[in-house]
């Protein structure tokens, strides 16, 4: 068959097309920098493209300690890796200026949470102080329990932003000033140049890679398991633990919170859905039985089935009012 | 009485009512779907005529042609052989003598002399003409005096003669007299005996019609076809039974008694008489039943769309036959002569009763005769079908074939059951549609060039039947004789009737090509041995031997028995279709002496496409059992913490469903194992946190892995990572490789984590998108661990149901690839688009072949609003209407609120999903048009081209119009997959794991990288891409991503423009350098198209 996208097809079909949702911290561009990136060509695509990443100083609507000396980068390439930053901005700057960079993806990552379900809804009730050094040897093990990297090298979201980590504050006036003197020099840093310490190649070799480090063998990951539930399994403990001494203990208003595992335990949640649904099937035998018993249900019913006729034909009236409007429904195929 | 009682009436008047009662009576009636009968109405509004628009001046051309007709003189008597010789001469006009032309020394005088009545007869008065009929006659019949002939003029052609002589002087009048008119010769209803001429204005517009302006399209094309006739019961029927011969001419040297019966002759001469017989019948009947007309044009529509027509080659059965039969029903046709139809019925009800006769008549095996009783039935036997009316002593299908009843009979049992199926659309498959497609309806097309030195045939060309018909008629006999059950149908489609000048002799005849096309049963016809009678039954086996010649043989079976048999094994190996080609050619060849040269056979062509072989079958029980074996292999495990409910296969191999027929161990060359889900009983020993429960899948699925290897030998199992964003998606899966055969891939399933989720969608109090990110897992987990096998169950009934399943899924399949669609399409829903096409083939029967049900899937794409109707796939009929009902508001709600189709485009439910939305996440409207614009075209060419059709055209795709072409480089993709065994010395996992170990299972590159792809680039590109094997990606830009002002949070990679500096456009040469970058060697190149 012929392939057939005209471009009127295209305008007609524009409107379908997944559009991405509205950003939701619309700025202004004075605010930002362009810095103009050269890429260099290659033999598959030879052309000479620039690629722009917009640049301010950090500032989030939830401040951190760190906000005055990073760097907010909009539209990062998508092969970005920390090493390509770090030798963007030596190029830009000087060595010695740049810390480390994270990307948009990273922050997602960590707020999916590993706890055990109690120890959750106990958290919400209960601040647990920690020592120090029990905290450390915790993320220690909560390190162990992480799976490996199936890619060795991260693609980032076409257009996604990253927070660039500087040495200092002067730093970052260094760093605005070095791109705003760029808009005149046109001497743009090229993607990719002096990249130093082995960042892992794309191509074949990546996905080569990737079909390796899919299988990380069955005993690496008993281990990384075990240690996953050790960690939860203590924290269920705890959680326990936390529970019972609860139990008895009435916070600063005087009331004694109701936890799970007491004398008359609170029925689990399915138990008591299970419970809902067998009350619910009762009544509607109830129901069921005490129908079509007199004749007015009887004489109602069938006023009810013939006015249930009489919109069905309304309704298929409808129906091929709505056919005939579109015309040529009727016309026999040729 | 009771009806009187004044309680009862004001109850009838409580919720009676006018309107009700109107309503009921009108269009409620037996069937109970008001919906038919409304759309009916519908139709008739708009395919009927304005007579005196569409055919101006026509009223005023046939008054010209009576008073010309009218005002001639008598001529003649002349002897017959001078006619020919001298008059032709003067004249320059050509006599349309019927063959055998009549012999020099005949004696017969033929002679004009003005005729007794000249009428207007045929649909145009009676007004049931349609406007899409193909071409539009008016019929005039011309009736002929008495005097022109004598007593015995019924026999030997001699009236047939005289006719001739009597039309050519009419048409050499007329042309002389006429000249805005053209006048052409032609057979009517492609009866050689009856020469008609015809009438054209030549002012008419040579455009198709529709194509024009508006004035064109309210103006039609027509033709008078001037009928001369014979008056009114002039022929003693007495002697024209069917039994009775009235041409002895060849039979002079025998005795007088054993003339073969003509019964073909006979009728036409009897029908001669009875023109205006009919008319009346017909004027009479419409003044009856009101309906009728309504009905009559109902009926000329559905013969239309399955291509029947009064013309022998259309069939024989047309509009005048449908008239007169349901006239006929109107009067008679019960068990004891009472009528059939009574005339207040509705037009749509008439259609349905007389659809309900022909449906259950069965005119190809039985004599049917309506009305009075006649004493013996013997004078109405005769070869063909046979509809006699007893009371005009005609049979009134004696101008049709045999096989065009047996087509009939087929096609109105079809339409019943659509009628009688509540759950389609009954209207669309029955006036809508063209069935009338042979590539849609059949699957072995042969066609045989009919021998220029006229066959001599068993039935004898003496009958005044055309030759081509008669020999078409002893090979449709033949045919269903040799192939016996293995074919459900076999039809024969001849050249259509010719018309020729008047001033020349009839037309010569070129070599006639009749091509005959066979609808097989695959299971019987797969069958490798025919088995004849039994040996002793002496007169059955001679019988037999006779018919089959020298390749019959004997065969004993086990129990002893001996019967006669043909052997086709040698022919097995090429399935159904390569038995059934041998046995036509060998019956073909030996009986009715074709040669080779004379046949020409298509329609395998299809499975060619992909390779389909009839062994496949095996291959995919091969899958079955080993999962079988591998099922019992997990049940067999003792040391499993929780108790095995369900393993079960959601791969397509296990469901016959797969585009390559799998085979063991090919593991090297980048296969993906069989997927299986596996599920435990209940169990409250899941932890209460999805992230959690994850992990203990791995725990699960490394004591399995563990287990298996102990237990059994040459097992290995490898634990593989998913491609998990979150913590919270399933993180792992099993593979599981039999040494000696195939590898599985187990995943795990947790009903404690859907409880979770489900809970999680419904709490109000989490965040907006935690919510829709819990919905979004949930119903991937709903789709792999609930939908997914009961879709295995479903297919793999019904693949193992219908035989020809299977193999079209496979090549509908190829061409969702071919078109570069594979990559938005998931298998299991272009699956259920090819059941819906088996389970829903109205107006068509059930698929039969690969090339069938591959083509009527397409025609179901092309035909599927997918806008506003949802696709209701339910192969048990299991949905009660207050479900569809809810599936169709539900599909109306999606609209509502995503009227642009964003989020769904396609609707396609199930019994066990009536979400509608499992099976087409994620495909975008650009796809779905798409979708439907090419089976449109593929159905169009389908249609146009009939079975000269070559099949690679509808799997041709460019790539002319993508706007970006991504070149793969093949030998970068299969480096991937071969090991090579060099360490990655960077990689420091991997050296520690072992690298010398070859990779367990390597995933296919392409859809790999792909899969990065369109994670990346999600936004800016859409992707095209068919199947692991295509070394293309083809890519449109989004055309939604116009020039904006700058905002932080760019949808994709932005570049402020040269012109103005505050408006940013898409960086499309960063987007494809980055793209370069990713893809490094294995990417060859990317072309660009230029705007």
């Amino acid at each position: 068959m012929k392939f057939s996208t005209s471009s009127r097809h295209l305008s007609q079909i524009q409107a379908g097309w997944i559009n991405d949702k509205m950003p939701d911290n619309s700025t202004l561009s004075e605010e930002f920098s362009t810095l103009p990136i050269s890429i260099p060509p290659l033999p598959s695509y030879p052309v000479h493209a620039t690629h722009y990443v917009y640049l301010r100083r950090n500032a989030p609507k939830i401040a951190t300690p760190n906000d005055s000396r990073s760097l907010y980068l909009a539209n990062v390439p998508a092969d970005s890796t920390e090493a390509h930053f770090r030798a963007l901005f030596a190029n830009l700057v000087g060595a010695g200026r740049f810390e480390s960079i994270t990307f948009e993806q990273d922050k997602k990552d960590n707020k999916i949470s590993h706890e055990p379900a109690q120890a959750e809804r106990l958290a919400k009730h209960h601040k647990k102080r920690k020592r120090e050094d029990e905290e450390l040897q915790h993320r220690k093990e909560e390190a162990a329990a992480e799976l490996p990297d199936t890619w060795t090298r991260i693609l980032h979201r076409s257009g996604s932003s990253a927070v660039a980590l500087l040495a200092d504050e002067k730093s970052v006036n260094v760093v605005l000033k070095a791109v705003k003197k760029l808009q005149k020099s046109k001497k743009y840093p090229i993607w990719g140049e002096g990249v130093k310490g082995g960042v892992p190649g794309f191509g074949a070799q990546w996905l080569k890679a990737h079909n390796k480090l899919s299988y990380p063998g069955n005993d690496a990951v008993q281990a990384i398991v075990d240690a996953y539930f050790t960690v939860f399994n203590r924290k269920e403990e705890e959680a326990q633990q936390l529970a019972k001494r609860l139990r008895n203990e009435p916070d600063e208003d005087g009331f004694v919170m109701v936890t799970r595992g007491g004398r008359s335990a609170p029925a689990r949640r399915d138990e008591a859905e299970e419970a809902k649904q067998r009350m619910l099937d009762k009544q509607q035998k109830k129901k069921d039985e005490t129908q079509d018993f007199y004749r007015f249900q009887l004489r109602e019913r069938r006023k009810a089935e013939q006015m249930e006729l009489l919109k069905k034909f309304d309704e298929d009236r409808r129906k091929v009012q709505a056919m005939k409007e579109k015309r040529g429904k009727f016309r026999p195929e040729a | 009485m009771e009806s009187n009682s004044p309680k009862r009436r004001k109850l009838d008047h409580a919720h009676g009512g006018p309107i009700f009662e109107n309503v009921a009576s009108s269009s409620m009636g037996a069937s109970g779907s008001s919906a038919f009968v409304l759309e009916t109405d519908e139709l008739l509004k708009e395919v009927k005529l304005d007579y005196a628009k569409a055919f101006p001046g026509l009223d005023q051309t046939l008054r010209q042609l009576k008073e010309a007709i009218d005002g001639l003189e008598q001529y003649g008597p002349i002897p017959i052989n001078k006619a020919s010789a001298e008059w032709e001469k003067t004249s320059r006009t050509a006599i349309p003598f019927p063959d055998p032309k009549p012999a020099k020394d005949c004696p017969y005088k033929v002679s004009f002399e003005k005729p007794t009545h000249i009428n207007v007869v045929g649909s145009y008065t009676l007004q049931t003409m349609a406007k899409s009929q193909s071409s539009f006659a008016v019929d005039m019949i011309v009736v002929m005096p008495a005097t022109l002939f004598s007593e015995k003029d019924y026999r030997d052609y001699r009236y047939f003669y005289k006719r001739a002589f009597f039309l050519a002087y009419i048409a050499d009048a007329l042309r002389k007299k006429l000249s805005d008119l053209d006048f052409i010769y032609t057979k009517f209803n492609g009866n050689a005996l009856l020469p008609v001429l015809v009438a054209r204005p030549q002012n008419q517009s040579s455009k198709p019609q529709n194509a024009g302006s508006d004035k064109a399209r309210d103006t039609l094309n027509y033709e008078i076809r001037i009928i001369p006739n014979a008056p009114e019961g002039y022929f003693p029927t007495a002697k024209l039974s069917a039994t009775s011969g009235a041409i002895r001419r060849n039979v002079s040297e025998e005795s007088k008694d054993s003339k073969t019966p003509t019964p073909f002759y006979n009728n036409t001469l009897k029908s001669e008489s009875q023109f205006v017989s009919y008319l009346k019948l017909l004027h009479r009947t419409s003044s009856t039943c009101a309906s009728f007309r309504d009905a009559c044009i109902l009926g000329r529509i559905w013969l239309q769309q399955r291509g029947f027509g009064g013309d022998v080659a259309d069939g024989g059965f047309g509009h005048f036959q449908w008239a007169v039969l349901m006239a006929l029903l109107l009067q008679t046709g019960g068990r004891k002569g009472e009528p059939i139809l009574s005339p207040s019925l509705h037009a749509s009800q008439l259609f349905k009763a007389t659809l309900q006769y022909l449906a259950s008549s069965n005119l190809h095996k039985k004599a049917v005769v309506l009305g009075p009783n006649i004493a013996t039935s013997e004078t109405v036997r005769q070869a063909g079908p046979v509809l006699y009316d007893s009371s005009r002593e005609i049979n009134i299908l004696y101008n049709m074939t045999t096989w065009s009843a047996f087509m009939l009979n087929e096609q109105a049992k079809l339409s019943l059951l659509a009628i009688n199926d509540p759950q389609v659309d009954q209207f669309d498959s029955l006036f809508i549609t063209k069935v009338d497609q042979p590539l849609q309806m059949f699957d072995l097309f042969v066609n045989i060039n009919v021998p220029s030195n006229s066959p001599q045939t068993t039935s004898g060309i003496s009958d005044g039947r055309c030759s081509t018909v008669a020999f078409a008629e002893d090979i449709y006999r033949t045919l269903k004789k040799a192939l016996g059950e293995r074919a459900k149908l076999i039809s024969i489609r001849m050249p259509k009737r010719t018309t020729w000048k008047v001033t020349s002799s009839s037309s010569k005849s070129r070599t006639e090509v009749i091509s005959v096309s066979i609808m097989c049963d695959p299971v019987k016809a797969s069958q490798g041995r025919e088995f004849g009678p039994l040996y002793e039954q002496k007169k059955d086996a001679a019988k037999f031997r006779d018919f089959w010649g020298d390749i019959a043989e004997l065969w004993q079976f086990p129990s002893g028995e001996i019967v006669e048999s043909v052997n086709w094994t040698e022919f097995s190996s090429l399935g159904y279709f390569g038995i059934c080609q041998a046995i036509i050619r060998y019956i073909l060849m030996s009986r009715l002496k074709l040669a080779e040269g004379d046949l020409e056979f298509h329609g395998q062509e299809f499975s060619n496409i992909i390779s389909l072989s009839p062994t496949d079958k095996t291959s995919f029980d091969t899958v079955k059992t080993a999962f079988s074996v591998f099922e019992k292999d997990i049940r067999e495990l003792e040391d499993l913490p929780l108790s095995v409910r369900q393993i079960a296969p959601i791969s397509s191999e296990t469901r016959y469903a797969s585009l390559r027929s799998p085979a063991p161990n090919q593991r090297r060359h980048g296969t993906t194992p069989i997927d299986a889900m596996l599920s435990f009983e209940a169990s409250g020993k899941w932890p209460e946190n999805i992230a959690s429960i994850q992990r203990a899948k791995i725990a699960l699925l490394l004591q399995i892995g563990r287990s298996l290897e102990e237990a059994k030998s040459g097992i290995r199992t490898y634990l593989g990572l998913e491609d998990a964003e979150r913590e919270t998606e399933n993180l792992t899966f099993l593979d599981i490789i039999y040494e000696s055969g195939f590898a599985f891939r187990l995943r795990v399933h947790s009903e404690q984590e859907e409880t979770l989720l489900d809970r999680q969608t419904k709490d109000q109090t989490l965040d907006r998108h935690v919510r829709t990110e819990a919905a979004a897992l949930l119903s991937a987990a709903r789709w792999r661990s609930t939908i997914l096998p009961l879709h295995y169950q479903m297919i793999s009934t019904y693949c193992t149901r219908f035989p020809a399943l299977s193999s079209s899924i496979r090549l509908t399949k190829h061409w969702f690839n071919a078109h570069r669609l594979g990559n938005h399409f998931n298998e299991p829903l272009i699956e259920l688009f090819v059941l819906q096409a088996f389970l829903r083939p109205h107006p068509f029967p059930m698929p039969s072949s690969t090339s069938t049900g591959f083509l009527r899937a397409l025609l179901l794409l092309a035909s599927y609003d997918w806008r506003e109707d949802p696709m209701v796939v339910d192969p048990s009929d299991s949905l009660s209407t207050a479900q569809r009902l809810d599936i169709s508001t539900r599909l109306e709600a999606w609209r509502k609120i995503d009227a642009n189709m964003n989020r769904t485009t396609l609707f396609v439910a199930t019994p066990f999903d009536v979400t509608g939305v499992a099976y087409t996440q994620n495909i975008p409207r650009v796809i779905a048009t798409r979708m439907t614009t090419l089976a449109r075209s593929a159905t169009k060419a389908t249609k146009d081209k009939g079975a000269e059709l070559d099949p690679r055209m509808l799997f041709q795709s460019g790539l002319r119009d993508y706007d970006v072409v991504i070149h793969l480089s093949s030998k970068a993709i299969k480096g991937v997959l071969r090991d090579d065994g060099t360490k990655h010395s960077h990689f420091k996992n991997l050296d520690e794991t072992g690298s010398s170990e070859a990779l367990p299972l390597p995933e296919s590159p392409v859809p790999a990288f792909l899969r990065r792809l369109q994670s990346v680039y999600a936004t800016p590109l859409l992707f095209f891409h068919g199947g692991p094997e295509d070394t293309v990606i083809a890519a449109l830009w989004n055309p939604q991503l116009h020039i904006r002002g700058f905002s932080a949070n760019m949808p994709s990679s932005f570049k402020p423009m040269s012109a103005d500096a505050d408006k940013y456009e898409l960086n499309k040469e960063a987007v494809l350098a980055e793209i370069a970058r990713i893809g490094g060697d294995l990417i060859e190149k990317i072309d660009v198209k230029d705007n």
